[in-house]
């Protein structure tokens, strides 16, 4: 969890806590990076920062990332995506492979620099983004959320409120 | 000699609207508009609390150009947001 000690932000993992987190966040990552960039695509274009897609991904989880700007106007929503897409793409993987990289250097207890805490801050918030689309959070039962979830039979959940968790103890020290 | 009305309404600024949806935290969508628009508690507080009664809120208005930087900050956030005119 996430504590602060009156100078830094302290994050305080179990070995088995370190090694999920690292897990969700190579996928979290192989997701982001997937098509990042397209070998052949002329240079002068990449320059101009245009080479970015025009529609909504096919990917349901890189839809919820990446939405249309625009909800009556696809061209608008095609311009702006094309603008925005790649830089959007670029900054939310540099905040997973900053945190891979805090967990790998990582001895269970880690004081955080502010821009540190951020990364971790969105990047919790897009594994959770990706992993409640994918387990369907917005259809659960809301009368469900207190019952005690059981890791064996619904693990997309317990993992998601773990995530949860995790995330709301660093709102709290923010 | 007649005038002819104005084909656009120049006028009318363009809004960022953000909108509900079941996983982002309440103190999340709070924490985001005090820390991006520096509204304070008590206003990004009653934003978040319309977000997730109303379905939407709408948390800035201004120039296309402008609202179009806040949609790209709210999605770096995670945030659902699209702009359009106000009157739309």
């Amino acid at each position: 969890m996430f504590t602060h000690d009156g100078s830094h932000v302290v994050l305080d993992l179990e070995t088995q806590e370190r090694d999920l987190l690292t897990q969700l966040y190579g996928q979290l990552h192989d997701l982001l990076a997937h098509d990042e960039m397209e070998v052949d695509a002329d240079p002068f274009i990449q320059l101009m920062n245009m080479d970015g897609p025009t529609a909504l991904p096919q990917d349901e989880a890189l839809a919820r990332l990446f939405p249309n700007a625009y909800l009556d106007d696809e061209e608008a929503a095609s311009d702006f995506r094309r603008f925005t897409e790649p830089d959007l793409r670029r900054k939310k993987l540099s905040c997973v492979r900053d945190v891979l990289s805090q967990l790998q250097a990582f001895e269970l207890v880690l004081a955080l620099d502010s821009q540190q805490s951020q990364n971790w801050l969105l990047s919790l918030n897009d594994l959770r983004l990706v992993l409640g689309t994918r387990i369907g959070v917005g259809d659960r039962d809301e009368d469900e959320d207190d019952e005690a979830i059981d890791p064996e039979r619904d693990p997309g959940f317990f993992l998601y409120d773990y995530l949860t968790y995790l995330q709301g103890t660093l709102i709290d020290v923010l | 000699m007649e005038i002819a009305e104005p084909m656009v309404h120049v006028d009318v600024p363009w809004v960022t609207i953000v909108w509900n949806d079941p996983i982002n935290l309440m103190t999340y969508v709070t924490y985001v508009f005090q820390t991006y628009f520096g509204y304070d508690e008590m206003k990004a507080q009653a934003l978040m609390l319309d977000v997730h009664h109303k379905g939407r809120a709408v948390v800035s208005s201004g120039s296309r150009e402008e609202m179009e930087r806040d949609v790209a900050a709210m999605h770096s956030y995670g945030l659902w947001a699209t702009t359009q005119r106000e009157d739309a």
